[in-house]
């Protein structure tokens, strides 16, 4: 992937949102967000992961030598993932119970690794935490984007709030794994949507200019 | 690619040096974290017991023995059977909480129940820990009416669940409909534990109820 945007925060949190653009780290996307809660909190400490590895990769990217890349980078983001499990733990347990088995998981995310290899490898320290930033925030809007679906329609709440009061029959299916998938291809639908109309605006705009410069000007 | 021995010997320091980093890292977050950790842990537990027997200003727990006697404990993290008889501000016995788990629909419920050794009966259960279905199984923690289950559930006769509207006897437990598996583990778990720590209890009654 090749980084056109000047600013890497940017990137990540929309031109190359993990989530609906790059289709990054699914497993996590559909199984922690069938509430708001649970998406957001697994989204920062992502985020929080993304930050730390990409910022340590960036810093160390000069000696690493080619053939054992992978392995180093593998070591540092599982340093990463074990240092968010003791944080999230000791700042809520009731956190640390809902996201039970998912934190351990961020190290299989592919997007982390592909933020290592794809970014910090490349760029110097700030930029590549930039990045993280913006990948991490990216991928929690992502996750909060299906957790208000899911939760909204499956529970009838948001962030635990009751909305329609005591005579709402919940959709349980957004709540179980199907709706996971239903609510993750609305979403990607209602994107691909928005960027292909975008980009269809803008060949027309930009046929016009080269047939009628004149005319497209009025 | 040239001079390999020197590329492998650059490679192995520099994944010692990384592991090295690692290590460092992992042991610091582990050893920072470690008290506000256990804290948090018991916590949650004082605030379960807390749930099960209102009232409750002081508690004495005991560890059962594998003989099936009572060591008092320290509080803190254990792995054995544990009794925690509970006391109110006037230092009248409340009851005894103990610690329950069963496989459920999806991994290990683990609990805790409320129990009166006095009516045999259990008087509270409160979910520690499970990852039982959202909207579903996870309503064995929360939904009233199956709570209400618990209020005066009869031990002398084995505990069972029966599905939803069928309760009839007082040691039976009306299921959550849709939530059938979740409620019958609970059912096991209680059954199971009542048999298994009754007898202890009842053997060391007036000791667990004068709390030394």
């Amino acid at each position: 992937m090749k980084e056109t945007a000047p600013n890497p925060f940017i990137n990540g949190l929309w031109r190359q949102n993990p989530t609906f653009v790059q289709i990054l780290g699914m497993c996590p996307t559909l199984a922690i967000t069938n509430s708001v809660q649970n998406a957001i909190a697994m989204g920062l400490a992502t985020a929080f992961v993304l930050i730390c590895s990409n910022g340590l990769i960036a810093a160390i990217r000069k000696h690493v030598p080619k053939q054992v890349r992978i392995a180093t980078y593998i070591a540092i983001i599982a340093t990463a993932v074990t240092v968010t499990d003791y944080l999230v733990k000791a700042i809520s347990i009731s956190v640390y119970k809902a996201l039970g088995p998912f934190i351990p998981l961020i190290v299989a995310n592919c997007l982390v690794l592909e933020r290592a290899e794809g970014f910090a490898a490349k760029k110097p320290v700030i930029p590549s935490m930039m990045d993280g930033a913006g990948m991490g925030l990216g991928f929690a809007f992502g996750l909060t984007c299906l957790g208000t679906v899911r939760e909204v329609l499956g529970a009838g709440t948001f962030l635990g709030i009751h909305l329609f009061g005591p005579n709402f029959e919940p959709w349980v299916l957004f709540l179980l794994p199907p709706g996971g998938f239903i609510s993750l291809a609305i979403w990607l639908l209602i994107f691909a949507s928005y960027r292909e109309r975008k980009d269809r605006r803008e060949r027309a705009r930009a046929a016009l200019l080269t047939v009628q410069p004149a005319e497209a000007q009025s | 690619m040239t001079g390999t021995t020197t590329k492998s010997t650059q490679m192995i320091r520099f994944l010692g040096f990384v592991s090295l980093l690692c290590g460092v890292l992992i042991v610091g977050a582990h050893v920072a974290s470690q008290s506000r950790i256990r804290v948090n842990q018991e916590e949650i537990l004082r605030e379960s017991l807390a749930q099960l027997l209102p009232g409750m200003t002081r508690q004495v727990i005991y560890i059962v023995t594998p003989t099936g006697e009572l060591t008092p404990a320290a509080s803190g993290e254990s792995s054995d059977k544990r009794i925690f008889a509970g006391f109110d501000a006037g230092g009248k016995f409340l009851g005894v909480v103990l610690e329950a788990s069963e496989r459920g629909y999806a991994d290990v419920i683990s609990a805790m129940y409320a129990y009166s050794p006095a009516s045999k009966t259990i008087t509270g259960f409160s979910v520690l820990e499970m990852k039982e279905t959202p909207g579903l199984g996870n309503k064995i923690g929360s939904d009233p009416e199956f709570l209400a289950n618990f209020k005066a559930l009869d031990t002398t006769h084995p505990v069972a669940a029966v599905k939803h509207g069928k309760k009839t006897n007082p040691w039976e437990i009306d299921a959550i409909s849709g939530a059938t598996i979740s409620s019958r583990a609970v059912g096991r778990m209680l059954a199971a534990s009542v048999q298994e720590m009754a007898p202890i209890i009842a053997r060391h009654r007036d000791r667990i109820e004068r709390g030394n």
